[in-house]
């Protein structure tokens, strides 16, 4: 599985990148601000974009309704924040496939992104 | 302002009425001088005509006439002599009847003490000013009765109309009545009041919006350091990075469980801020709390066997409760992992449910630990105080637990309370308000 991680934290993405490909074998591409991400989730090919949400330039919400609205089959958007506010929460799940909470736990992230696909079900191909 | 327009309305009627009263008085006043006059007229005649008859016997004609004078004569004393006069008269004593005559003549004079044009002077000033006066009473109630109603009730009236749209949250700043009178000085005061109360409570707004973004900025900045520190020595100690030697491993785990302190810490300072704000929204829903309890027991399971120390739900009838459910097992958790801290090895620490005095559900958590002195109850519930463990001085909170604990319980509606001898252990309890007894069988499939 091919992933797009979209993290202003250069620490941050970092760890979260060599989580993701030592822990759970996935390819990972880094990008560090939200005009990145969308151009890279729109030009290159990826199983799975994952979204911080506070980023330079564009937000992760921004990213992921702009991604949804250009792209002719979007692929499952999963958002990364240290945002804990109920309402906050009930717009990630709205937009994406759900959301992953920071601090997380880079023993767990990979089986996090896991369960949160497989809880999506039949709509991930 | 009912009760004023109505106790006006009254006092009006009321001035109307003795109007009335008045008009009538003089109405009286007005006939009673108009029969005397009429009297005084009859007299005159009669006198008169006595003069012309000389002594005579008067002639049926006459005698009738006189008779006729007598059904409009006014008091009735004066009727009585009238009537011995004719008496007189139709026994033909001339004599007698002059003697008569002239008492009368006498008595007549006495009464009257007016002249003719006096008394007609008279009556007609009884009737101007008893009209007139009866008039203008009327008129200057009932203009009264409007001044009033237009300029003290209808403006009162607007007041505490304006005073009602203030408290809910409906206030406009319009009078219908410009402000140069008393009453309009008390609307615009009190415009100036409400104005006042909005611009601090816009302020306090404010306030509590700067709070609320400095808590979440803080919150993000805080937890993204953290987030990169926690990550680097969980990988590194997961040996992504090879392998480590055991020193190295054991420094790291010290590390690794102080950031989780840290980050605990910065968890509960939010939680507590939340609550202090009562910014924490609460899912109500009915639960089985025996469930609850049982779940709390499970989770803590692990830590109660590392202490060596045995969790026990004390006769677990089946009860439900209108709570939020992760907040109260995160009170219980809280009451729970305090008692295993504080037990000793091989001690007991169980749950019971117990039916206060005032139907609320109490839930206590007791252990056999070292008990707390009547010093420390008293501030164990405030932020960051800790009593420390004398058993294992390496466990270490955030000092928060109970402030949080309290906080959860009191948006509730519940108390949150300790009890303790030293020695012989302590007690934590909590209450709920709004429970009911369960369906059994339930508890079976819990257990």
């Amino acid at each position: 599985m091919h992933i797009l991680l979209a993290e202003d934290d250069l620490h941050i993405s970092v760890i979260a990148k060599l989580s993701l490909e030592k822990l759970g074998g996935f390819e990972v591409t880094v990008v560090h601000d939200g005009e990145q991400a969308l151009a890279a989730a729109l030009t290159e090919k990826f199983d799975l974009v994952l979204l911080d949400e506070m980023m330079p330039k564009m937000n992760g919400l921004r990213v992921c309704q702009e991604y949804k609205s250009q792209s002719a089959h979007p692929k499952p958007v999963i958002f990364l924040s240290a945002k804990s506010q109920e309402s906050d929460l009930e717009l990630f799940r709205m937009h994406g496939v759900g959301f992953i909470a920071k601090p997380f736990d880079p023993m767990l992230l990979a089986k996090q992104i896991l369960d949160l696909l497989s809880l999506q079900g039949p709509k991930v191909v | 302002m009912t009760s004023i327009q109505s106790r006006l309305f009254v006092l009006c009627s009321l001035f109307v009425v003795a109007t009335m009263g008045i008009g009538y008085l003089a109405n009286q006043a007005f006939s009673d001088l108009r029969l005397r006059r009429m009297h005084m007229d009859i007299s005159h005649d009669i006198s008169y005509r006595l003069q012309d008859l000389g002594g005579i016997k008067p002639s049926s004609d006459e005698f009738r006439k006189l008779q006729g004078y007598r059904a409009q004569l006014w008091p009735p004393r004066r009727m009585e002599e009238f009537s011995n006069l004719l008496q007189s008269l139709s026994d033909g004593n001339s004599r007698l009847v002059k003697q008569r005559h002239i008492v009368v003549l006498k008595n007549e004079l006495e009464f009257q003490r007016f002249t003719r044009q006096e008394m007609i002077h008279l009556e007609h000033q009884v009737l101007y000013f008893g009209s007139i006066s009866a008039l203008l009473l009327l008129v200057g109630t009932l203009s009264l009765y409007y001044f009033l109603r237009r300029s003290v009730v209808r403006p009162m009236h607007d007041l505490s109309r304006k005073m009602v749209d203030f408290l809910h949250d409906r206030y406009t700043y319009q009078f219908s009545v410009p402000a140069h009178d008393e009453i309009g000085q008390m609307q615009s005061t009190f415009n100036s009041l409400a104005q006042r109360v909005i611009s601090n409570m816009e302020q306090l707004r404010t306030l509590d919006q700067a709070k609320s973004d400095f808590l979440s900025i803080a919150s993000h900045e805080l937890r993204t350091p953290l987030t990169s520190i926690k990550g680097s020595l969980s990988l590194m100690r997961s040996g992504v990075a090879g392998n480590l030697d055991p020193l190295a491993e054991n420094l790291l785990g010290i590390a690794e469980s102080e950031t989780d302190r840290l980050i605990r810490l910065i968890n509960d300072i939010l939680d507590l801020a939340k609550i202090e704000a009562r910014k924490l929204p609460l899912k109500r829903e009915w639960t089985s709390l025996t469930d609850l309890i049982q779940v709390s027991l499970d989770s803590l399971q692990g830590l109660a066997q590392q202490a060596n120390v045995k969790l026990e739900l004390h006769d677990p009838a089946p009860i439900e409760a209108h709570i939020d459910r992760d907040r109260i097992q995160q009170v219980l958790t809280n009451f729970l992992s305090n008692a295993i801290k504080f037990s000793p090895a091989g001690a007991p620490v169980t749950v019971h449910c117990e039916v206060t005095p005032d139907n609320e559900l109490r839930i206590e958590v007791r252990d056999q630990g070292q008990g707390i002195s009547p010093e420390d109850q008293e501030m164990l519930f405030q932020k960051f105080r800790q009593v420390t463990s004398t058993k294992n001085p390496l466990v270490k909170g955030t000092g928060l637990g109970l402030a949080i604990a309290k906080g959860l319980v009191e948006e509730h509606g519940g108390l949150v309370g300790v009890r303790s001898v030293p020695g012989e252990g302590s007690v934590f309890f909590f209450t709920l308000v709004e429970w009911k007894y369960g369906r059994p069988g339930r508890m079976e499939v819990a257990a």
